[in-house]
């Protein structure tokens, strides 16, 4: 570990004096992994480039930044109306402001029978068992130095389960939230997803705010697919450009589970976003769509693992990257198909738009294949907007500015169009055409 | 749009009989020529430098540079990032310099023994060279034995020889060169290899002229602890044109042999360089015993505008293959293009692939990459496409396929794509070959036997590349495979 890096010295500091975690609840295994994973993480450090899994993101500016941990505040800072709808998501709602749970801005009084909501402070206090392995999974080498703050350092999070064989229509709005403050904070939270056998369940995971100072975040989201078990999600993530987001997925999927999941990746300063996925039963369905468009000097960062552990398992992952202005995205695609998965099927895509010279995209379609009888497939391509398309659309009257946004959402529409509910597709077109500096080139 | 990267793996399972048969196959050129070799004893420090350089009776500059270069080595640790699992190296166990006790002066007074070895392999040496219209700088271990057709490359000034020949005869050539496209620290095994390096080739094509005929160098490592660590270096000056052929194979042995070597290519305007090889060194037994240790840093520069550069290879033998042949388009409008294909069986590793440098505007590049795997052998294709943000225009199409033959086996795709320019075009798609049940079920159904499909097929799967040999070399590389596919068949 390098001598000052004031980000981490502060999360070490903290975790060595020990706090109040998740309530009070805080026992004594819980207490134990913490002090073992910060251990850890003091002796590893933050990743740096030479790290493969960091290579096209830098941590140095981050690291030398000092952010006060936790906010003393959260439970009372006022938070407008308008921020906590989303169009067409009308189901139970959960909020989190500065990852502390909020109650009186959740809606929670009409709860669809066979979905239980608590915090994990709820769950750790009656002694839940499951909860233990899910929080005591090995974690990674060096590059998941997040994933492993996390542990240490998460004050609240969500428990989402839904009962064996109970469908949840409504979609459930899980939403976190970074308000405006006058202190630069870091704040980390959790996640713990659980469908039994059988279970559907539609959810929108939303991050929003309206910070206009620094935050650091981490969010932590463990998800288990029992048999057979649905799960829709939509990710939106339009968090102001003072937010620096790194957030985890750990998806295990049962035999015939099958997880649908649409993410748009708006907002933020510095974005870090893992997904990983086991495929563990055989048959088990991992679908992904994504767009991510880093603009300004935004830096967006996706990894995707894949790993086929079991027979027949399909995977797809449809991925699309606009960079303009001065953004930086990075996309990393790994599938991997261990022995014994015969008959996989993934197929991984991912298309980006260059759109100014002082942009970048660096994208790594990884494929690691241990099996035979399987089909994978994965493509990547960074390019431009279709010169002959603009002419044609020109030829037809339309402005230029007006031309290329339409071409432009025509390149996200294979992603905006599978988002669950329907009603936010409209919505996200919408924001994607404000999110993009189009005007500046008409 | 642009810059592709595709890769599509699709297997069957019915190739049993065949995957038995090809990893069944014996080492064809696997003997051990038993020549007195004077060697130094092993270790390295800058006192075996020193030895190595006074032994080729290099300038002063030489030395300098190798202790320069050894310096730097010291300092690096050895990269750790590819998806191979090599067992630690004793280079201190290494001898670092051996040489054939005699030194024949001319083809005539060459070992028999040696002239026999070469004949084993096949090398066109004496008429059978002339017939071939091949001229051959045959590298025995670590110096150069016999050069043939310097005198018709000499006439249009064309210089072919040894490089411890060209430090001695051509310094300032050299000395312009040397280390330019891969410098003394730029990997590990390129600075062991500039500090302890034994002999090569070196090629010179002067302005304008056209290489009257294709130049080939055959490798071959003999005695026992000897790491063969080689260095070749290309220069092809404004419009020159020279395709140059490397071979390799090596005898059976049962400890590791480490190869270094560093090749640099320099393309100057409008020149061409097409460089193309054949490896087929010992790959270890069944069980992985032996086998040759390949890292291998390979580079081109293409300096001049107009120019192009071609790597093709044939990769089928070594334990571990570790190995990037690149391109840097310095020049406006230059072409890189990369031909590979590799093969891997029993517990063969290998970590291949490109790299792509587009700097100059409207540069082009090209990347087919046919990765087979069989038995227990891991098999990577691992390449970079970057575009600098100066680079106008660039264009790149890379596709890399893979075929699985077993259930044991790995085949891997880690394709680095770094765009910083909005100009960056690509049209073509990436299309592939692979054993389907269509292709298997119409070959069976005009009356072809199942192991003759998949020879088929799989020469189908590899012709692209092969297309890009030289004739002689195409014929080679295309027996190769079919010597592992024909124990298949029978």
């Amino acid at each position: 570990m390098s001598a000052c890096v004031p980000l981490l010295d502060e999360v070490l500091k903290q975790a060595a004096v020990g706090q109040p975690y998740f309530d009070g609840a805080e026992s004594a295994w819980l207490a134990q992994l913490r002090q073992g994973e910060r251990a850890v993480l003091a002796r590893e450090g933050l990743p740096d480039r030479h790290n493969e899994a960091w290579k096209y993101t830098s941590l140095r500016a981050l690291a030398q930044q000092r952010f006060i941990i936790g906010d003393s505040e959260a439970g009372q800072r006022p938070v407008p109306e308008t921020e906590l709808h989303l169009p067409g998501v009308d189901g139970p709602r959960i909020v989190f402001v500065h990852g502390v749970f909020r109650a009186d801005l959740s809606s929670l009084q009409e709860m669809p029978a066979g979905l239980e909501v608590t915090t994990l402070g709820q769950v750790l206090s009656t002694g839940a068992a499951s909860l233990r392995s899910w929080m005591e999974r090995p974690i990674a080498d060096g590059a998941a130095a997040f994933e492993r703050m996390n542990l240490v350092m998460a004050t609240d999070g969500v428990s989402l389960r839904v009962k064996a064989g109970f469908h949840i229509e409504a979609p459930v709005h899980l939403l976190y939230l970074g308000i405006d403050t006058d202190a630069k904070l870091a704040w980390h939270t959790r996640a713990h997803i659980e469908l039994q056998a059988g279970a559907e369940l539609s959810l929108v995971e939303h991050y929003a705010g309206s910070s206009q100072s620094e935050q650091f975040a981490t969010v932590v989201s463990e998800i288990r697919m029992h048999e057979d078990a649905r799960l829709q999600l939509t990710q939106i993530q339009h968090a102001t450009e003072a937010v620096t987001l790194v957030r985890h997925e750990h998806f295990h999927l049962a035999p015939r589970a099958h997880v649908g999941m649409h993410t748009i990746e708006l907002g933020g300063a510095l974005v870090r976003h893992e997904i990983e996925t086991l495929l563990e039963g055989e048959g088990a369905i991992f679908d992904t769509c994504g767009l991510f468009a880093p603009q300004a000097r935004q830096h967006v960062d996706i990894r995707l693992d894949i790993r086929h552990q079991a027979r027949d398992t399909r995977s797809s992952a449809t991925w699309r990257g606009i960079a303009d202005q001065r953004g930086h995205g990075v996309f990393h695609g790994g599938i991997v198909i261990e022995r014994g998965a015969d008959g996989a099927d993934a197929r991984l895509h991912n298309k980006n738009l260059l759109l100014s010279d002082r942009a970048e995209i660096d994208t790594q379609p990884v494929l690691e294949i241990y099996a035979d009888e399987v089909q994978a497939a994965h493509g990547a391509t960074v390019g431009q907007i279709n010169e002959q398309a603009l002419f044609y659309l020109r030829s037809r009257g339309l402005p230029l500015a007006e031309a290329r946004r339409l071409l432009m959402v025509a390149f996200c529409r294979e992603i905006l169009d599978g988002i669950f509910p329907q009603s936010l597709q409209e919505y996200l077109a919408e924001r994607l055409i404000k999110h993009l500096p189009l005007s500046m080139q008409g | 749009m642009s810059n592709e990267s595709a890769t599509r793996i699709r297997t069957k399972p019915a190739l049993s009989g065949v995957v038995n048969e090809a990893i069944d196959r014996r080492y064809g050129a696997g003997f051990v020529t038993d020549i007195e070799t004077d060697s130094l004893p092993p270790g390295l420090n800058e006192a075996i430098i020193r030895a190595i350089s006074a032994r080729k009776q290099e300038p002063e500059w030489m030395t300098e540079w190798r202790l320069q270069a050894y310096r730097h080595w010291l300092k690096m640790t050895m990269p750790d990032w590819a998806k191979l699992s090599v067992a630690p190296i004793d280079l201190q166990s290494i001898s670092y310099y051996a040489a054939p006790k005699q030194q024949p002066k001319s083809l005539d007074e060459v070992d028999p023994k040696l002239l026999e070895t070469f004949d084993k392999l096949g090398v066109p040496l004496h008429e059978r060279a002339r017939l071939a219209g091949v001229a051959v700088d045959a590298v025995f271990d670590s110096v150069s034995v016999g050069t043939t057709f310097r005198k018709d490359l000499a006439e249009v000034g064309v210089i072919f020889c040894s490089m411890s020949e060209a430090i001695r005869e051509h310094p300032d050539l050299v000395r312009k060169y040397l280390g330019t496209v891969v410098p003394v620290g730029d990997n590990y095994f390129a600075a062991l290899n500039s500090a302890v390096f034994s002999d090569g080739s070196f090629v010179f094509i002067p302005k304008g002229v056209r290489c009257p005929m294709e130049l080939s160098t055959y490798f071959r490592i003999n005695a026992g602890h000897t790491g063969q660590f080689e260095r070749t270096m290309i220069i092809a000056e404004a419009g020159a044109y020279v395709s140059y052929l490397e071979g390799c194979t090596a005898p059976m042995r049962d400890e590791n042999q480490l190869h270094a070597a560093v090749v640099e290519l320099v393309v100057m305007e409008r020149a061409e360089i097409k460089y193309s090889t054949v490896q087929n060194w010992y790959p270890g037994d069944e069980e992985g015993r032996g086998g040759i240790y390949n890292f291998v840093t390979k580079r081109g520069d293409c300096r001049g505008d107009d120019s192009k550069l071609t790597w093709t290879q044939v990769e089928t033998g070594s334990a571990i293959t570790w190995k990037y042949p690149s391109c840097i388009l310095r020049g406006d409008r230059s072409i890189g293009q990369f031909y590979s294909v590799a093969l891997t069986h029993h517990r063969q590793q290998a970590d291949t692939g490109t790299k792509m440098i587009h700097l100059g505007k409207h540069t082009k590049s090209k990347i087919v990459s046919k990765g087979i795997s069989a038995g227990r052998s891991s098999n990577s294709y691992r390449g970079l496409v970057k575009v600098a943000r100066g680079a106008q225009g660039a264009r790149n199409h890379t596709q890399c396929d893979s075929l699985l033959i077993g259930k044991q086996c790995g085949a891997h795709t880690f394709p680095y794509i770094e765009v910083k320019n909005p100009t960056a075009t690509i049209e073509h798609e990436a299309t592939t070959s692979k054993i389907s049940d269509e292709q298997m079920f119409y070959c069976r159904s005009r009356g072809i036997g199942e192991e003759d499909a998949v020879s088929l097929i799989v020469d189908g799967f590899c012709r692209q590349v092969f297309r890009e040999l030289p004739m002689e070399f195409a014929v080679e590389a295309k027996k190769l495979l079919e010597v592992s596919l024909e124990g298949a068949v029978g």
